[in-house]
């Protein structure tokens, strides 16, 4: 996780103690969040109709939501390969290290399962829906919808522990795939391997202190409420929908592995 | 052994302290909350005396605080694929 080459025990030292040994001092200096007053813009939360045919293929492919947390494996530096092999998905799924609540997944959620056989309004449609030129995507963060499409900015109501300006998360809860002829929606949620959503973290944000001073005429006591909002902010940069033959071979893959 | 998961869904406040006594027996404190008690007679009295203000399932095992808690949880919905070097 570090350039030295093991992991240090950055949450046990205290920040005198880090100061103290140069090598430790680029810890503290990485994880500071910028306390500028945001002022970002809010995604577009307006959903268009479509206009002509619209397909609701994929009541099959449905991932349980409750599932086995997964292992956190992926270092600093690689890439780990976003469809690896369906057997090494599953492996790696089937392996429950309780993560610490500090650090975001690292690997995707819920185990995968093996993926049923597209229906024949999917297989129809969805060559026409990957045809058209700009797409969007309802994208589920922590329960809460997101309508977002390629270059949006989404600012987070929450500070996600962990991750600094640069990460790139990989978004696996969406609901509604669409464009503006046609739209792919799921029971709750659309089958991971149709599609591959990326967002980039560009900013950690907080805004100034709010303190509100709660008292009552006639009485002296007073009750100091101090409230300091944090924020994340992503930019959807790559929004992808793959093809049926690539879903299949997914498919396919893991019939043959499980 | 199975047990009665209990869900208060309507409150006690302003019914009879009796009632609200029963409440506090099964542990119920707040609206929504969820406790497992054994099927048992005692627990089903219970459950008869506040059974208007409570949803009842029999299931086999009772669950821990954590447990219920990750249940209610949404995913996070996304998982970190790459990190820059911090």
């Amino acid at each position: 996780m570090h350039r030295l080459g093991f992991a240090l025990p950055r949450n046990s030292m205290s920040r005198p103690l880090l100061r103290s040994i140069p090598e430790l001092r680029i810890l503290i200096y990485s994880s500071q969040s910028t306390a500028k007053a945001a002022a970002g813009t809010w995604t577009k939360r307006c959903i268009t109709t479509t206009s002509t045919s619209s397909f609701t293929g994929t009541s099959a492919q449905i991932e349980p939501t409750n599932a086995p947390p997964p292992s956190s494996s992926a270092s600093v530096g690689t890439q780990p390969d976003p469809f690896p092999t369906e057997a090494a998905r599953i492996a790696a799924a089937s392996v429950q290290i309780p993560q610490s609540k500090r650090l975001p997944p690292r690997l995707p959620t819920p185990a995968p399962v093996p993926l049923k056989p597209l229906s024949e309004s999917v297989r129809e449609l969805l060559p026409a829906l990957r045809a058209q030129h700009s797409h969007y995507v309802t994208v589920h963060i922590h329960g809460f919808p997101y309508l977002v499409t390629m270059g949006d900015q989404l600012r987070l109501p929450a500070r996600i522990p962990g991750v600094v300006p640069g990460d790139v998360l990989r978004l696996n809860r969406v609901s509604i795939l669409g464009s503006r002829d046609y739209t792919l929606k799921g029971s709750p949620f659309i089958d991971e391997r149709f599609y591959e959503c990326r967002a980039t973290v560009i900013g950690i944000e907080a805004e100034p202190m709010r303190v509100e001073v709660k008292k009552k005429q006639r009485c002296r006591r007073k009750t100091t409420v101090r409230n300091k909002m944090r924020f994340t902010v992503l930019r959807i940069s790559e929004l992808k929908i793959r093809t049926v033959e690539d879903i299949e071979a997914d498919a396919a893959a893991a019939a043959k592995s499980s | 052994m199975s047990f009665f998961r209990i869900t208060l869904h309507r409150s006690g406040i302003g019914l009879p302290h009796r009632t609200r006594g029963v409440l506090r027996a099964l542990g119920l404190k707040k609206r929504n909350q969820v406790v497992f008690h054994p099927a048992e007679p005692q627990f089903a009295g219970m459950i008869m005396k506040v059974k208007e203000l409570v949803k009842v399932e029999e299931v086999p095992r009772a669950l821990t605080r954590d447990e219920v808690k990750a249940e209610r949880t949404p995913d996070p919905g996304f998982w970190v694929e790459r990190m820059v070097p911090r």
